[in-house]
């Protein structure tokens, strides 16, 4: 065999173990993918099943939607997203002061949401004792 | 038939059990208790629709959702 042989066999046997590589990685990206949007669709079919009707309307019309605190009475609204998502809300709806908390384990978004939803409706000053304010972004005042 | 559903990573996870069954009552109790112990809070949901937080087991509970400890961010 010829060097030139040599070397172009070696390139094609190269060539050809980078392609199978690529799509046995792109294969796998594609599968986790359809896990993640499995375990997605699962939190915000199990969020909707918590939410009121009304809840449920608020977050098909505008991705968030509002919670009334049990204790304090204060309104806030918990925008689709798993961090910096909860904003106390004034008379007209407007964010006065973002509210920074969640479940320590890593969770999909429809299952942080609505741990935020129960903490706030059913055991508020736990939820704040806990929770770090954040000032409102310009984008949502 | 009760089901106790906790979030975790895939989503969550659903134990259903029979509300006649004692051992199955049994069985779903220790869960409880367990994952109090982890640090999860449970809530059921009232006639209302209104969430409530429950600190101890009541097996009459249609559905009791656990979630993990709530931490700032």
């Amino acid at each position: 065999m010829t060097p030139r042989r040599l070397f172009f066999g070696t390139h094609y046997l190269w060539q050809l173990t980078v392609s199978k590589g690529r799509v046995a990685f792109d294969t796998f990206r594609q599968r986790c993918k359809e896990v993640e949007d499995i375990r997605e669709a699962r939190g915000m079919a199990l969020l909707r099943e918590w939410l009121s009707p009304e809840q449920r309307a608020q977050l098909d019309a505008s991705r968030s939607f509002d919670v009334v605190g049990c204790h304090t009475g204060k309104r806030y609204r918990i925008r689709l997203g798993s961090r910096t998502n909860v904003y106390e809300i004034d008379q007209d709806g407007r964010p006065i002061i973002g509210w920074c908390f969640a479940p320590s384990e890593n969770l999909v978004r429809g299952d942080v949401m609505l741990a935020q939803k129960i903490a706030l409706e059913a055991d508020e000053n736990a939820a704040l004792a806990v929770a770090n304010k954040f000032p409102v972004p310009i984008s949502h005042q | 038939m009760g089901v106790q559903v906790i979030m975790d990573h895939a989503g969550d996870t659903r134990h259903y059990f029979s509300m006649d069954d004692g051992e199955a009552l049994a069985t779903a109790h220790d869960r409880f208790q367990l994952l109090m112990s982890r640090g999860f809070t449970a809530a059921v949901r009232e006639a209302n629709g209104q969430a409530k937080v429950v600190r101890s087991f009541d097996p009459s509970a249609d559905e009791t959702l656990f979630y993990p400890r709530l931490i700032g961010g």
